[in-house]
């Protein structure tokens, strides 16, 4: 596969301070142009959305992992894999709902809020909601892409 | 400027001489240490301009006691980037050696460049971060 064998297996290093200055300067940005915390929520997302969609493909090429089968083997590529991929932390999978169609990921680490602490005027601000957005885009791809298993 | 005072210790940031931060436990003589605090700047400026260019070490960002009086001896250090620490404490409190205000020192200008990254701080403003609050408090329980 072309794509693995110019990225290697390892991902290329750099420092996590411009990655994570970057996010924070887009955030507050967004609070100085928009104003109302609701509406930078949404923007956060939607731009996370269209990260989704293209990321999946990279996901995919990268990771090769086939089909899941069921949505607790989602839940762990998601956390074990994508997260590891591409922010390099693992979030822990917790709170399955009883009908097994909804969990929570739990951030210990998340390199996004590094350094970040939220003023109080901007308490219902979803600071890492890009990375929301970009779970849906990437499922929403999955499910219509109907991805078949390599081997 | 607002300021608790605490014990017979305090910490102050300032930025082109005015203050950034202030915290200090409690003392009795309010205006005193307000002057207090104000020579110390100049004794800051005057060892800044005393070094020249060659401010690029570590060591000698740290300017040490600028000036011992009855009650209180006066610690500075200044970064690359022209801000300027001032720690006061107690002449009582003889325990205090010079590497460990050294790396009261280092962690203070630690803490600070954590809050320059915080991407909701804008520079010049006061400092309002509690993770600069709690680092200072457990300093200042270490000192006082």
């Amino acid at each position: 596969m072309s794509r693995q064998a110019n990225r290697g297996t390892e991902s290329k290093k750099m420092s996590s301070e411009l990655f994570t200055l970057t996010y924070g300067a887009l955030v507050t940005q967004l609070c100085k142009d928009y104003e109302n915390d609701e509406d930078v929520n949404k923007q956060l997302d939607k731009m996370g959305y269209n990260i989704g969609v293209r990321l999946i493909e990279d996901f995919l090429a990268r990771s090769n992992v086939g089909r899941c089968h069921d949505f607790r083997e989602t839940a762990d590529v998601i956390a074990k894999v994508a997260f590891k991929m591409y922010l390099g932390i693992t979030p822990s999978i917790t709170n399955w709902s009883p009908a097994g169609d909804e969990f929570s990921l739990i951030l210990e680490n998340n390199p996004l809020v590094d350094f970040v602490e939220l003023p109080d005027n901007h308490s219902s601000l979803i600071y890492s909601n890009l990375l929301c957005g970009v779970l849906r885009g990437a499922l929403e791809m999955i499910r219509k892409l109907r991805y078949t298993a390599n081997a | 400027m607002e300021w608790f005072l605490v014990t017979s210790a305090a910490v102050i940031l300032f930025l082109q001489n005015y203050p950034l931060y202030i915290r200090s436990v409690p003392t009795e003589n309010e205006l005193k240490f307000h002057y207090m605090v104000h020579t110390s700047l100049d004794v800051v400026d005057e060892k800044i301009s005393a070094m020249g260019k060659a401010l690029v070490d570590q060591r000698e960002l740290y300017l040490g006691l600028l000036y011992p009086t009855e009650d209180y001896k006066v610690y500075g250090y200044v970064t690359n980037s022209k801000v300027k620490f001032v720690m006061v404490v107690d002449s009582s409190n003889t325990a205090l050696r010079d590497n460990e205000i050294r790396s009261m020192f280092r962690k203070l200008h630690n803490s600070y460049t954590d809050v320059m990254c915080n991407p909701f701080y804008n520079p010049g403003d006061r400092i309002q971060s509690r993770a600069f609050d709690g680092m200072v408090t457990s300093m200042m329980i270490q000192v006082c």
